[in-house]
């Protein structure tokens, strides 16, 4: 039987890492930020859940300070015209939603795709993180979980009504997903963070999502793979 | 609710099944994709005991397949184990069987190092290896096809290759206490391991393959090899039961040896049809009853409502473990698999 490579010890001073972790710091930073905005808008979209919603964002505003904390630890500045290029379309797809009145749409790109992707991120970088980022991560990605269960909650009660409408979103914007992936790669890789196990752990976390909302095995399976062919 | 965690066994095979299951996605793509697939469950299960009462299962597929290990791709290898055992933990599943080489990569790379998998803490106590049942199975198969060859055990030799192992240590003591065997030929490649195993059973002749070959009337084959190994089929005794109870299965021979027979080791026949579909597109000669030895023992430990890591770590599988499994397992209606093929 083949043997397994012991992990590398990381570096965390030298300059690659640094350099790296410039834009993935400043990717983080942004989403969190991004996420404050979008469930300010949610909390406009659905008045009945307003202050559940706004709990929500001021989280995503804690966790945005936290992260800027980590920059600061490591003497990294945040490469921040990078991310907000990085994150534009998945943006300008919520904005878009936003401005139609689209709730399901919105509730697919932050609560579903959005959450799912930082909980898989920040699962994989605790284990390669340095000390400090990596009790704030922890801290972190509890409160995502929250986050996406809000979401599949308020799907799953409008199913048979959005369960369409999901499919749609999920079509639009997940190969969005993929390309940020492939964006990254390289960058996620010096930090100790594979692509493979970023899509894999993506894929079980926005998998269960779907699970939970209501979509079968075959639905999941069938809406998870698509677009990530194009992108590979 | 029980549960099964198994695989594929090769990426060929996983194509076709995603293609016959509907899986449209899965059906072109390649390991890469694979070794970032996600755990599913693909089957609900419903089994009936011969006394009447019925249990539920889940097959969990863990998108393992053995070329990640051919192709170093150990780390993906390792995930898909784990990250199965979450999800079955995860959907609920009380007592759930390694199948196939699940259990083999789990202790191979000391997995239980890794009880933390994102938001979940595994709780051993919910899996098991199956190992036990596999073990008794391919014993009652020497007591029982032996015989039918004209092989007395009382006058026979039988060499267990991979006798050190969790099963085949499980076998020579199960065949050293319970039967009459004449003797016992131990081969394996740990000298150490070898040589504790002899002074626990008090017997033994500890050889390499090559030589005992030729001395055995039976040859019970438990190794855990990457791939089918070739031997000598004219150095056989004839007749002569070969008992293949490897995974993957060691013997690889297609060709004819009159007077040699091969069953399929550790599989067994269950006595009434098994309402299931994922054992049609793996390979079973009779797949609404025929399964592997490790499945039916989750099966066995919700039937009995034993739920706990009955078959766990290595080389803990005693006599009387293999004796209460066994009895649980005619009480249920669970045969070995009997069929012997003149390889
Ligand atoms: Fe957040
Ligand atoms: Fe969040």
């Amino acid at each position: 039987m083949p043997q397994l490579e012991a992990t590398p010890t990381i570096d965390y001073q030298s300059d690659t890492y640094k350099d790296a972790y410039s834009r993935i710091n400043a990717i983080v930073i942004e989403g969190e930020n991004e996420a404050y905005d979008n469930f300010v808008k949610l909390a406009e979209m659905l008045p009945e859940n307003k202050d559940e919603l706004i709990s929500l964002a001021k989280m995503e505003r804690r966790h945005a300070k936290g992260f800027q904390a980590c920059g600061r630890n490591l003497e990294v500045t945040p490469d921040m015209d990078f991310a907000r290029e990085f994150f534009s379309k998945l943006h300008g797809n919520f904005e878009k939603a936003a401005e139609e009145d689209d709730i399901v749409t919105c509730l697919v790109i932050q609560a579903l795709i959005i959450e799912c992707f930082a909980i898989s991120a920040y699962n994989i970088y605790i284990p390669v993180a340095d000390d400090f980022a990596r009790k704030i991560t922890e801290g972190v990605v509890k409160d995502e979980y929250t986050h996406l269960n809000y979401g599949e909650e308020w799907l799953k009660a409008n199913f048979d009504d959005v369960k369409e409408r999901i499919e749609t979103a999920n079509r639009e914007n997940l190969p969005l997903v993929w390309k940020m992936l492939n964006q990254v790669e390289n960058d996620a890789r010096v930090l100790n963070m594979e692509k493979e196990e970023l899509i894999e752990d993506f894929t079980i976390a926005y998998g269960e999502a779907l699970a939970n909302v209501g979509f079968n095995t075959r639905e999941t399976v069938r809406m998870l793979t698509h677009g990530l062919r194009s992108a590979a | 609710m029980f549960g099964l965690i198994g695989h594929l066994t090769n990426l060929e095979q996983a194509q076709t099944v995603a293609r016959d299951l509907g899986y449209s996605g899965l059906a072109d793509q390649d390991l890469e994709f694979w070794c970032s697939a996600p755990p599913q469950t693909v089957d609900n299960i419903t089994v009936t005991s011969v006394t009447g009462q019925t249990i539920e299962g889940r097959y969990v597929e863990s998108c393992f397949l053995p070329e990640m290990l051919a192709n170093r791709r150990i780390k993906a290898a390792t995930r898909k184990i784990v990250n199965a055992m979450a999800h079955a933990q995860k959907i609920g599943l009380d007592i759930t069987a390694l199948g196939g080489f699940s259990s083999i990569v789990f202790e191979n790379f000391n997995l239980n190092q890794i009880q933390r998998i994102r938001n979940i803490t595994l709780d051993f106590k919910r899996f098991t290896t199956g190992n036990t049942h596999t073990a008794y199975i391919i014993c009652r198969q020497v007591e029982q096809a032996a015989p039918k060859l004209g092989i007395e055990l009382s006058k026979a030799t039988v060499a267990v290759v991979g006798a050190t192992g969790d099963i085949g240590s499980a076998v020579c003591r199960w065949l050293n206490t319970k039967t009459d065997v004449a003797d016992m030929i131990l081969v394996a490649r740990d000298r150490a391991r070898l040589q504790a195993l002899q002074e626990e059973l008090g017997r033994g002749k500890v050889m390499g393959l090559e030589e005992a070959l030729p001395h055995a009337d039976i040859v019970v084959w438990v190794a855990s090899l990457p791939k089918g190994i070739e031997i000598d089929f004219d150095s056989l005794k004839k007749p002569c039961l070969t008992i293949d109870g490897g995974y993957p299965k060691n013997l690889d021979s297609k060709l004819k040896h009159p007077g040699v027979y091969v069953l399929k080791g550790g599989i067994v026949e269950h006595s009434l049809d098994i309402d299931w579909r994922i054992m049609k597109l793996v390979n079973m000669d009779v797949p609404t009853r025929q399964m592997f030895a490790c499945f039916a023992e989750s099966m066995l430990l919700e039937f009995e409502k034993w739920y706990t890591n009955f078959s766990w770590g290595r080389n803990q599988i005693s006599v009387e473990k293999m004796q209460a499994i066994g009895d649980v397992s005619i009480k249920h209606g669970f045969k070995p698999l009997l069929s012997i093929v003149e390889s």
